[in-house]
């Protein structure tokens, strides 16, 4: 279970989360909301561990994370995948030694070995035909994809963290991401593999979540479900899910 | 920012400077990153440290038996020529020609691999960015840079003389015997230590510089420029720090 507990951050003079307070199981399918920089990729950078807030705690299964030092935080990242904003593909490395990436720094797995489970998670993920291409040769949607094979190789990861998965990508494809999210998700609630969603796109959002937070101004001014987002009197979230209204006419 | 934002990054920079260099005798290795970062900084600034090294070479021979000729000191060139080269200009100049292509590489490389989160994978995938990323170039740099300026100061000597024997006319045996006699060790070592510090600095300095860029396209220019800045800044301080310190090492009297 993820817990913040009154966690603050401010970078320099501007004050990113105010006491921020919130639970979420691994298992849970959660959607984050907000304007950009309203804190959000901070969020999930919080959660693993790489950046410490200025107070507040932020326990993992009943563990504070911030007073762990680097190599203690080890095992409560492992917990998590990440796919950051634009995939965060190592842009020196090919497909295949992206994903490989995990399993040749941890694993003392023969080359033959990594290949065939880098390779098969390539067929899951319809990517066998770009494994030697450079990350800058894919389209946004396969960088995605890779960044997102990346994330499930070498670990086993309870729950995912999606930076903006979708944002930047044509419908077709962010439909595309969406299905694959809710894949991945697949399953009945204790076992399955939970996510946090990260995204300004409500309507990408509602495909992949059951539960929504709308981040701002440091708080958390919403946390409900999709028929209490419809329902907000919240004029600032009316604004976002207003979107969501010309999509169901 | 404030006094206590800047306090943690004079902070974050002296752990980065003290666990680069441990990182060199501590798994894991990074062969790969190592080679390459020694092709980049030393193969792919060859020719420009060359071509300077030159023409600075040949300045200075021109000048300085233009200015020893009146008193009927021009055979001394080569030996003027060759103590400023090795014991000053020949680190300093290639150090800034460093930092200027090197070490600008190294925080705009570091600097896109932070801003694209790459970095952050990194930390999150257990490898610790320091050893993975600074600890390549630092090695790089402490090899590389004193390796350039050997090259450097050679191809300097060699630009002196050409100047010195075909456009001063003086004798060519007698140029080298000079340089010959100022090869002693003081010279040597005066000349040597410097590059070790320079490319340790610099790409301590860079390095930094690039994993602490924030904010876009902005940031990133910021930080190359900052990396060199601050690079020319340190190499030319700690130049007269070092030379002041190997005076008094060497017993040179003024
Ligand atoms: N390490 C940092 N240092 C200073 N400012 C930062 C840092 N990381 C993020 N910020 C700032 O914090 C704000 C929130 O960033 P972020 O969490 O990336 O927002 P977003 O919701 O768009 O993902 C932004 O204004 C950003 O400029
Ligand atoms: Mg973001």
């Amino acid at each position: 279970m993820i817990e913040f507990d009154n966690v603050s951050l401010s970078f320099g003079k501007r004050i990113i989360l105010d006491k921020m307070s919130f639970r979420a199981e691994f298992y849970e399918k959660i959607a984050v909301l907000g304007g950009s920089g309203e804190g959000k990729t901070t969020l999930l950078k919080l959660i693993l561990g790489l950046l410490n807030p200025d107070s507040g705690r932020i326990l993992i299964d009943g563990r504070d994370i911030t007073v762990l030092s680097e190599s203690e935080m080890r095992e409560s990242r492992m917990k998590f995948s990440i796919v950051f904003q634009e995939g965060a593909l190592f842009d020196s490395m090919n497909v295949y030694e992206n994903v490989a990436f995990s399993l040749r720094e941890y694993s003392a797995l023969p080359e033959e070995e990594i290949e065939a489970q880098v390779r098969e998670l390539l067929a899951k993920l319809d990517l066998e035909h770009a494994i030697y291409h450079m990350p800058e040769e894919l389209s946004g949607g396969m960088q995605r994809r890779v960044a997102i094979a990346r994330s499930l190789s070498g670990c086993k990861p309870l729950m995912m963290l999606y930076d903006e998965a979708t944002t930047g990508l044509d419908p077709l494809t962010a439909d595309n991401i969406c299905q694959l999210i809710n894949e991945l998700a697949a399953g009945e609630s204790p076992q399955r593999l939970g996510f946090i969603i990260v995204t300004h796109k409500v309507t990408d959002a509602v495909k992949v979540a059951d539960r929504y937070m709308y981040l701002r101004q440091g708080k958390i001014a919403f946390d409900g479900d999709l028929s209490a987002l419809k329902l907000t009197a919240d004029p600032e979230l009316a604004k976002f899910v207003e979107e969501l209204h010309y999509c169901i006419s | 920012m404030n006094i206590k934002q800047n306090i943690a990054r004079l902070q974050d920079f002296y752990l980065l400077s003290i666990r680069a260099p441990l990182g060199i005798f501590k798994r894991p290795f990074y062969f790969k990153e190592i080679f390459e970062q020694m092709d980049y900084a030393g193969t792919g600034s060859l020719f420009i440290v060359i071509l300077v090294s030159l023409f600075i070479g040949m300045a200075m021979s021109m000048q300085i038996s233009a200015e020893l000729a009146p008193m009927g000191l021009k055979m001394y060139t080569g030996k003027t020529v060759g103590i400023s080269i090795i014991r000053e200009i020949g680190p300093v100049l290639t150090a800034l020609i460093y930092a200027g292509r090197v070490g600008s590489g190294m925080a705009s490389e570091l600097g896109s691999m932070t801003l694209g989160h790459q970095v952050d994978i990194l930390r999150v995938h257990g490898v610790n960015p320091i050893n993975k990323l600074v600890t390549p170039r630092l090695i790089s740099s402490l090899v590389m840079l004193p390796a350039l300026t050997v090259v450097g100061d050679a191809v300097s000597l060699f630009g002196g003389y050409y100047v010195a024997v075909f456009v001063s006319n003086q004798s060519g045996s007698f140029y080298w015997s000079q340089i010959r006699d100022i090869m002693d060790m003081q010279n040597i070592v005066s000349g040597i230590v410097k590059p070790y510090v320079f490319g340790y600095l610099i790409a301590c300095i860079s390095c930094y510089v690039g994993l602490s860029t924030r904010g876009g396209a902005r940031g990133l220019r910021k930080a190359t420029t900052s990396a060199v800045v601050y690079s020319i800044i340190f190499v030319i301080i700690s130049d007269l720090v070092l030379t002041i310190i190997l005076f008094k090492l060497m017993g040179f009297s003024i």
